[in-house]
């Protein structure tokens, strides 16, 4: 169970942040198209979006809709065919693959619809991993992934191969290595996609306390209505463009 | 952005790597098993190889004309006693061979009077090697003393004798006792003629020894030829070959004015006797040849056995760039894999090849039994003992246990550069 207060100030510690008014995320008429033998697929087509930090929103559209690919985009894990990204405040495309890393590694946090944690390392070790690579210190690391672990209601499990873990359990710790080494900006592409309900709301619930507490801007891609209820801002693709950009209360 | 810790890394990178190879235990133990076998059967053959040479080395110089020789340039084609050593060079030959530096390697010393000549009996001529030799040195030396079939080798106080091989005899129709006249060029450039007697028959199996060589003793031979305390060449024997290098240097450069003057010359075995040289120079490159395509197939095996371990696992590489790992740290953990795996096993290689060696060192490995005409086997005046002896060279370890690294870093190197250039988006898209 998430608890709803912090416990700790080292898990109140602010996150990386954009530069001074820069937007968490901005794409200025982004396209990607993929060639499949003869035939061109366009995968997202002329997206323009500004997410500003501490956003919680949800990519919303039916499979093929272009969702995940914008996360990709987004993520630096592939490049536009046409357009340009920024995520926070640095521009994407004149980006070497090595600064893409780095900046992934300092700036974004992934939470994948198949949890993919790493089966050679334990939970805590998965956990720990983006801030080992960080350098931040052994302490350090293992306070904030034990005060993580506590609100996310996987203390104990800490030792554990994800291949000993049931798929909540898998997508907690999931979370957890997202949001331990204070990225600006989390992309979840289907993060309750193989989730039973209550796991789901849950994994909604603490998310949406991280965001709220901790400022972490989060970007869903999602099918599930139930998510998409639960997002602040709506964002609904449709043959990859955007058919709808809706913002709550 | 900060700079990532290069040291933090290491660690990273190495526990991912280790923990990989502990993920699939008989995959990592079937290439590890072929790794140490190849290193140990490398350095194995390597070590047997220098110890088959060794011992053709050792008998081709003892029955030619040593590690070492120092003669005049002239007396390697001619065989003529008017191209002996001058006595003038004689005693800066003697003073270097006393040098600390030299006289350290040198085991033993021989001086001979070598000439080509004709030795006659009642039943006819045949050419003959004439050596004139110190019996007592030449017996420590040459193992023609130990094939005496008949008779017996020289002795000091011998005069007229002579030691022939047992074609010669026969083809001269002679038996112990029996009177022979050798002929040759003497120092004044005349034929000179000496009656000796056969003491001893020595039956080597080589037949250029046994149809042509006398020994005789070498103050008989100074006398009949005129040359009086000269000799055609000075011989050496060293601990092992491989010090015959350094002796050589010594050896033209304590003797460098005689040398520039045309009066000497200093030559290691493998230029006084080419054929031996070529021998040892054909068969290394033989087994360097069966090495390479050993190693090509020992490293095809780990390049399969890596990237297909690589391609199983392009999701986990893609999730390691996702969550920072940079492209050259991805490919460096399979390259850490292939390496740790590669060192570990190139160590307990040469280990095993340590313990074969050990086993073998005394009694050395009998091939009489698996190829029995080896013990009749002979090139060149060189005998093949089919006992191979080991010989251990530390070298051949460092590079034993070198090759095998080398083959896994190379071999380690196309999947490390697969795992580093995947396309990340696709790879986790890939086996979802």
């Amino acid at each position: 169970m998430i608890e709803s207060t912090l416990a700790s100030p080292e898990a109140t510690a602010p996150v990386a942040t954009s530069a001074a008014g820069e937007p968490a995320v901005r794409t200025e008429g982004v396209w990607k198209i993929f060639q499949q033998e003869a035939e061109e697929v366009q995968a997202v087509r002329d997206v323009s979006l500004t997410i500003a930090p501490g956003e919680f929103t949800a990519l919303a559209g039916p499979s093929g809709s272009g969702k995940t690919t914008l996360l990709n985009l987004i993520g630096g894990l592939t490049r536009p065919t046409r357009g340009r990204i920024w995520v926070a405040g640095e521009e994407l495309s004149e980006m070497s693959n090595e600064a893409l890393a780095q900046l992934r590694l300092e700036q974004v946090g992934f939470i994948f619809q198949a949890y993919n944690l790493l089966p050679v390392l334990s939970a805590m070790e998965n956990a720990e991993f983006p801030m080992l690579l960080q350098g931040v210190p052994a302490e350090d690391r293992a306070a904030r992934v034990k005060e993580l672990f506590e609100r996310t209601g996987i203390t104990g499990l800490e030792d554990r191969r994800p291949g000993k873990l049931s798929g909540g359990q898998q997508q907690r710790v999931a979370v957890v290595r997202a949001v331990a080494s204070k990225p600006a900006l989390v992309l979840a592409d289907e993060p309750t996609a193989n989730l039973d309900s209550h796991s789901s709301e849950a994994l909604l619930d603490m998310m949406a306390e991280l965001n709220r507490e901790l400022g972490v801007t989060f970007v869903f891609a999602t099918h599930d209505d139930h998510v998409m209820e639960r997002a602040r801002r709506l964002v609904r693709m449709v043959d990859g463009a955007v058919d709808s950009d809706e913002t709550r209360s | 952005m900060t700079q990532q810790r290069p040291s933090m890394h290491i660690g990273v990178i190495t526990t991912l790597a280790l923990r990989n190879l502990r993920r699939n235990v008989r995959r990592t133990i079937l290439t590890a098993t072929a790794l140490i076998i190849g290193g140990a059967m490398l350095m194995f053959a390597l070590i047997l190889g220098d110890g088959t040479h060794e011992q053709w080395i050792d008998s081709g110089v003892r029955t030619g004309s040593g590690h070492v020789t120092i003669e005049r340039p002239e007396f390697r084609l001619s065989r003529r006693i008017e191209d002996r050593l001058p006595a003038k060079a004689r005693p800066a030959v003697m003073a270097a061979l006393e040098s600390p530096e030299i006289a350290e390697r040198i085991t033993s010393v021989f001086s001979r009077i070598t000439v080509s000549g004709l030795a006659s009996s009642a039943a006819g001529a045949r050419p003959a090697q004439i050596l004139g030799v110190d019996p007592v040195a030449e017996a420590a030396l040459s193992p023609l003393d130990e094939q005496c079939v008949e008779g017996r080798y020289l002795a000091t106080d011998d005069r007229l004798a002579a030691y022939v091989g047992a074609g010669l005899v026969d083809s001269l129709d002679l038996r112990l006792g029996s009177r022979l006249v050798l002929t040759a060029q003497d120092a004044k450039k005349d034929v000179a003629g000496q009656l000796v007697r056969v003491v001893g028959i020595f039956q080597s199996g080589i037949p250029e020894l046994d149809n042509s060589v006398i020994h005789i003793p070498i103050e008989t031979a100074g006398e009949w030829l005129g040359a009086g305390d000269d000799v055609t060449s000075v011989g050496l024997m060293v601990e092992v070959s491989t010090a015959v290098p350094a002796v050589v240097r010594e050896l033209r450069q304590a003797l460098a004015e005689p040398i520039a003057s045309g009066e000497a010359v200093v030559m290691g075995w493998r230029e006084a006797m080419p054929a031996l040289r070529d021998a040892v120079l054909v068969d290394e490159w033989g087994a360097y040849l069966i090495f390479g395509v050993l190693f090509v197939i020992i490293g095809f095996s780990i390049v399969n056995t890596v990237l297909m371990s690589v391609l199983h696992r392009n999701r986990e590489f893609g999730v390691l760039q996702a969550l920072g790992l940079t492209p050259r740290q991805t490919g460096a953990v399979v390259l850490v894999e292939g390496l740790v795996l590669t060192c570990t096993s190139g160590v307990a290689g040469v280990g095993l090849g340590v313990l074969l060696t050990w086993f073998f060192m005394g009694d050395g490995l009998d091939l009489s039994q698996i190829a029995g005409e080896l013990s009749e086997m002979q090139f060149s005046g060189v005998a093949i003992d089919p006992v191979i002896y080991p010989q251990f060279r530390m070298s051949r370890l460092v590079q034993s246990a070198g090759w095998i690294v080398l083959i896994g870093a190379v071999a380690s190197f196309y999947p490390a550069i697969r795992a580093a250039t995947i396309d990340v988006a696709e790879s986790m898209k890939f086996e979802r």
